[in-house]
């Protein structure tokens, strides 16, 4: 009994380590954060001497951050919001109707996990240029939007698949039309699995660097991702801000990760293995 | 069967579907069909080329940075799917085992895989980078000399790999850990009882379980590492001297720096083509074992 014990703490420890590890990175970009850039540079310690906000200050006195700040929250609720709805009639309908058109949709959603994103980037960079729609919101929501659609069709589809056809039917005898059990009944009770579908799709889209890259050249309308690998390029060596900057560029990832973990790797694995 | 039992077309279906289906078509369909069309011209960015048939394709095998490209993202995904698998089921083992703390180490393990590539990269570059890193001051401290982890070919290569690995092996974590939890405990029992041992049984009754979701997220990783550009460009843009360019990064430079989409066009084709054909051979291996 003692042995088995003392395996487990032993487990524990061995575990502890390789959090500490595999997460030094991210502990080293926040400890750094709070250091000046000299010290970053000279100090052979990871903890900082004397912790200060400075340059969190240094980073509010330049407006810039926070306007990417704020370009990312509405690029990424855009996103979140209207994929979430289109993806959840979507998925209800490939879960509860069968026929050759929703077979040969279900599969080419699969496809489309497969395709480089550079590909069709392209040709929409030259559609979208014709259109003037280069450094607009427009061209980056719509693509986050139908980026997020495969994904979130599956995880749906996996979500309803659980629910047990009865609630509808009994829902039916009571008069309620087809649409209406789905909005009522259904959706309501897929709380779980629709806050899964909005934290993928709202990761994604805050994380996103590539599309961004491409379609917002605009200092003012930059995200995250794009105003701080700018700002890397001009400001190579200021550890400190960069360290700042990439602090704050995680806070939202953390809140809404501690708040809802749990349907999160729910979700993760309903999409990964099922589909 | 009756007249009364036979199905009904239904109409709400088509409606459900019409708008994500409509996005498909036009950000994924469309610009697919032109790419593919772009790819066998001679534009720019501006100006629509004319038609040249395939050879841009053709030309494709003549050069030096693609061929060298082809070769390094066959590395890159080769190291990023065994690496991150390996990981990834390792710590599955761990975290499936009775041990306090466990919800804690599932989600601090996830960290790599959901904070922002940009975040992860400037920390990996001030912890590579140059002599004065945190790496490399450790090396020094052990009586090592410094490594250009970003600056020499060969351990450029190394490096992205590496950081791609730990960017990845979360999703084979938790995928594992699905798996793993799935698996009936029976089966464990029957065998400890025939006198089978530890290993013996992780390799005869865990790996072969878990192998539908193996064969799922290989396929997910090898789709992602081949087209992955975050990781390498944050890092080091392809470089040094191109060693770190993948096909992606390739295209991407044809298209946009050199302005020749017919070339970048034909390089995310041959990418997709790669993938098609290794998803293809994969699955068709794991319909025949399951024979």
């Amino acid at each position: 009994m003692k042995h088995k014990k003392l395996r487990k703490w032993m487990l524990f420890t061995t575990l502890l380590i390789i959090v500490i590890l595999v997460n030094l990175p991210i502990i080293m970009v926040i400890l750094n954060s709070l250091k000046p850039t000299s010290e970053i540079l000279s100090s052979k310690s990871l903890l900082p001497k004397q912790p200060s906000l400075d340059n969190f200050i240094y980073l509010n006195s330049r407006a810039k951050f926070w306007m990417y700040f704020k370009n990312s929250i509405i690029v990424a609720l855009i996103g979140t919001s209207a994929s979430i709805i289109l993806a959840a009639f979507a998925g209800y309908a490939l879960s509860r109707y069968r026929s050759v058109f929703i077979k040969l949709y279900s599969n080419s959603l699969l496809m489309l996990q497969m395709f480089p994103v550079i590909l069709v980037l392209i040709p929409l960079f030259i559609m979208f240029r014709k259109l003037d729609l280069i450094n607009t919101y427009f061209a980056v929501c719509i693509l986050y939007i139908t980026a997020n659609l495969p994904f979130a069709i599956w995880m749906y589809k996996g979500f309803f698949d659980a629910i047990p056809k009865d609630l509808e039917e009994a829902a039916w005898i009571d008069g309620c039309t087809k649409s209406q059990s789905f909005v009522r009944i259904i959706l309501p009770i897929s709380g779980p699995g629709i806050a899964a579908v909005a934290i993928f799709s709202f990761l994604f889209s805050w994380n996103e660097y590539l599309i961004a890259n491409v379609f917002l050249r605009k200092n003012e309308l930059m995200t995250i991702p794009v105003g701080i690998q700018m700002f890397m390029q001009q400001y190579a060596t200021d550890w400190g801000s960069l360290s700042a900057a990439a602090t704050l560029a995680l806070l939202p990832t953390f809140v809404i990760f501690l708040f809802v973990q749990k349907y999160m790797i729910h979700g993760a694995v309903a999409g990964s293995v099922k589909g | 069967m009756g007249p009364t039992t036979k199905r009904r077309f239904e109409l709400l279906p088509v409606y459900y579907l019409l708008p994500s289906l409509f996005l498909v078509l036009l950000i994924n369909f469309y610009p697919f069909v032109s790419g593919l069309l772009y790819s066998l011209s001679d534009g720019s960015l501006i100006q629509q080329g004319t038609f040249v048939g395939i050879v841009n394709y053709l030309r494709l095998f003549t050069m030096p940075d693609f061929i060298h490209s082809l070769y390094f993202s066959a590395i890159f995904a080769f190291f990023s799917v065994i690496g991150s698998y390996v990981i990834g089921l390792g710590l599955a083992v761990l975290l499936n085992k009775d041990i306090p703390g466990r919800g804690f180490f599932r989600v601090a393990l996830l960290v790599p895989w959901i904070v922002p590539s940009i975040v992860s990269i400037i920390s990996w570059r001030w912890m590579l980078g140059a002599q004065e890193g945190l790496v490399n001051t450790f090396l020094v401290w052990l009586g090592f000399k410094p490594i250009l982890f970003l600056a020499n070919e060969q351990w450029a290569i190394f490096t992205v790999c590496l950081i791609k690995i730990w960017r990845s092996f979360p999703f084979m974590m938790i995928s594992c850990l699905a798996g793993l939890q799935s698996i009936d405990q029976s089966l464990y029992e029957s065998a400890s009882m025939d006198g089978a041992g530890r290993w013996q049984s992780f390799v005869h009754i865990t790996l072969p379980q878990l192998k539908s979701i193996t064969v799922v997220c290989w396929i997910l990783m090898t789709i992602w590492s081949f087209n992955d550009f975050d990781t390498i460009w944050l890092l080091t843009q392809g470089g040094p001297a191109n060693a770190t360019e993948n096909l992606i990064i390739l295209a991407y430079k044809y298209t946009f720096t050199k302005n020749d989409v017919g070339t970048g066009s034909a390089m995310a084709i041959v990418v997709l083509i790669i993938l098609m054909t290794l998803a293809t051979l994969f699955l068709r291996n794991q319909n025949k074992s399951q024979d």
